[in-house]
């Protein structure tokens, strides 16, 4: 189910499925992509709200947003909105980072927090590369790092109709706006993690060639009490890749909330 | 028509190492270059600027990063050299990438210097840069014109406030004292210029009143002049040839052969010129949702470069000098047969006023190169003035 909600100026085109504790599922800079198995498989036991972020799929971007903090202000005005309470709060790779950048604001309408293979934070010296380079790197090269098959990423272009084409460019150049520089990164976010005041899960696949199990780990370590998956045979995006060892994962953490 | 020799200063040396690469830009590493001989070259190109001076014709520079097609990484810094060399050409920077560049402030400050400095010669060229200057300079593809148009206003609010200083609370820039020293010759600004290949461009460009350039390529050139003159029309005044620029490679010779040859050692540039990485060719938010669009659709026209008079791309890496010829990238032959050739690329774009002379891609010789300024600025530059002279006098 699909339907925009205006929220402080910006319509969000939002899917929806399932029933039971809400679920604010925040996508990767790849954005939603036609095919969403992982939707299916988390409204087996939640009420999967998932927004395209602004300037993705049909959501608005107007000229005066253009920050990932505009992104975490908008989304706990939609959770206020949407009324949600006990929530949980999902996000992977850039929607890990949006996720990150709300609970360390305020975590009043959400119970728990799950960061798949986020982006956004600094960890190693000037010289290191924590996020790989994704727009430094041919598309093929992309797609080996960041699927542990990386045919199960790969899009036919060709067969998609020109809207989706274009919604494609666009989030392309969405994801530019918000993440080129520092890329992909806000480096005074570390140092806040210590806020988040719920309890934190980590999702990381075991084969992720774009943020690597260790600074998942970087990630452990600043957030109070937060626990950790691994799962097996999935590159960058676990819940694309593997949506139900995704979703048993999270299900297992939102049951003992 | 006003005749303005440019060359890119290239490092050919390294060459062949990038394009079995496959990238001459960005990622070509920088141990490649012999910095000895880069100094060598770029001291025998600006002999080839210098000598324009008494040929009679003037002078275009520009700037590119990282790479071995263009040693040029400072527009302002090759015509500080330039101005000093010089006496009476008038010296274009074409030009300065003002949404790659973090303080615009100091752009006007180096335009008001070097005009300063060259007596009132300069023209002061604000461009968007081509895609895969995005990488070096590392400036975010999204909203690229936005943060174009707020240097561009404020550069030239810079160089025409002579009651500072003033404050500048922008969305990109920030400044609480803006006061150049000194202030340029030519009053309110230098004339500007801007460079571009689309429809969107030449509105823009003629809402502002601006010269606009285009490159190598008669069929993109012919719809941005025609959209620029249109705008203007509906704008209230008439745009005469000299709002507009075009770029294309001149070899001229005693013989028609000979003009050939040179052309044919020149086109090595664009032969070569344009192999860069796939990543840095196309950075996200650089190119319309339109244009991306049809790239998904098709996957990236590798030849896109060149195209001809009906806008079809040609193959740049492989295409013969008479290719070329046929797509106006080049014009060539004895100093009649090129005159002739721009006088019907002229009457075929409805005016052109300036002609961006690229006379060196970095193989042809320092003799071939002399030899082409000189039969170039002696037998077709005095011709070209003619050319289009009623025009310009009824637009003025």
């Amino acid at each position: 189910m699909s339907s925009p909600i205006t929220v402080a100026g910006v319509t969000l085109d939002i899917q929806e499925a399932g029933r039971g504790r809400p679920m604010l599922f925040l996508h990767p800079g790849e954005g939603m992509q036609p095919n969403r198995p992982w939707i299916e498989a988390l409204a087996r036991n939640h009420r999967v709200i998932a927004p395209h972020h602004p300037g993705f799929g049909n959501s608005s971007l107007p000229d005066w947003f253009g920050t990932v903090d505009d992104i975490a202000y908008l989304y706990l005005d939609l959770a206020k909105q949407l009324d949600l309470k006990d929530a949980v709060l999902v996000g992977a790779c850039f929607g890990g980072w949006i996720a990150a950048e709300m609970a360390v604001r305020d975590t009043r309408r959400f119970a728990g927090l799950v960061l798949s293979a986020p982006l956004g934070i600094k960890v190693g010296g000037v010289l290191d590369r924590d996020i790989t380079d994704m727009h430094s790197i041919p598309r093929a090269e992309f797609l080996r790092l960041a699927w542990a098959n990386p045919e199960n990423g790969t899009v036919d272009y060709a067969s998609l109709p020109d809207t989706e084409l274009a919604a494609i460019a666009r989030a392309r150049e969405s994801l530019a706006l918000f993440g080129w520089k520092p890329y992909m990164h806000n480096p005074r976010l570390k140092r806040w993690l210590h806020r988040i005041d719920i309890s934190a899960h980590l999702i990381w696949g075991d084969s992720d060639g774009i943020v690597s199990t260790s600074y998942g780990e970087a990630w452990q370590a600043e957030i109070p009490g937060a626990t950790m998956t691994v799962v097996p045979r999935a590159g960058h995006y676990p819940h694309w890749e593997q949506p139900d060892a995704f979703a048993a994962a999270v299900t297992k953490f939102t049951r003992e909330l | 028509m006003r005749t303005w020799y440019f060359s890119e200063m290239a490092y050919h040396p390294a060459w062949e190492k990038g394009l079995a690469r496959g990238s001459l830009r960005v990622n070509f590493p920088s141990e490649n270059v012999d910095p000895e001989v880069a100094g060598k070259l770029l001291n025998r190109y600006l002999d080839e600027f210098a000598l324009c001076d008494e040929a009679g014709i003037d002078i275009m520079v520009n700037e590119h990063h990282s790479t071995a097609t263009c040693m040029t990484i400072s527009a302002p810094m090759a015509l500080a050299v330039i101005a000093r060399e010089t006496k009476k050409s008038r010296l274009l920077s074409l030009g300065n990438p003002i949404a790659n560049r973090p303080d615009p402030v100091r752009v006007a400050e180096e335009m008001a210097w070097l005009d300063c400095l060259s007596g009132g010669r300069l023209e002061m060229g604000l461009v968007k840069g081509a895609p895969y200057e995005i990488a070096p300079a590392n400036s975010n593809p999204a909203r690229l014109m936005r943060r174009y148009w707020e240097a561009h206003d404020l550069i030239l609010k810079a160089l025409s406030t002579t009651t500072g200083p003033f404050n500048w609370e922008g969305e990109y820039y920030h400044y609480r004292n803006v006061n150049i020293w000194p202030r340029p010759i030519q009053q309110p600004t230098p004339p500007v210029w801007m460079t571009g290949m689309s429809v969107d461009t030449g509105i823009m460009a003629a809402e502002r009143g601006h010269v606009v350039g285009t490159l190598l390529s008669g069929g993109t050139a012919k719809p941005m002049y025609d959209a620029y003159r249109k705008r203007a029309r509906e704008l209230g005044w008439e745009a005469g040839p000299d709002r507009f620029a075009y770029a294309a490679i001149i070899g001229v010779g005693h013989t028609t052969d000979e003009g050939l040859r040179r052309a044919d050692i020149i086109a090595e540039y664009v032969r070569t010129a344009p192999v860069v990485a796939e990543p840095f060719t196309n950075p996200p938010g650089y190119n319309s949702i339109a244009a991306n669009t049809m790239i998904l659709k098709g996957g990236p026209r590798a030849n896109r470069f060149v195209s001809d008079r009906h806008g079809e791309p040609i193959n740049h890496r492989t295409a013969s000098v008479q290719q070329f010829m046929d797509t106006e990238t080049v014009f060539a032959g004895t100093p009649d047969e090129v005159f002739e050739q721009i006088k019907t690329f002229n009457a075929r774009m409805g005016g052109v006023g300036h002609l961006l002379f690229f006379g060196q891609g970095g193989l042809l010789t320092h003799q071939d190169a002399m030899e082409n300024i000189r039969l170039f600025g002696k037998e077709v530059a005095p011709r070209l003035l003619e050319l289009n002279a009623p025009a310009r006098a009824a637009a003025e």
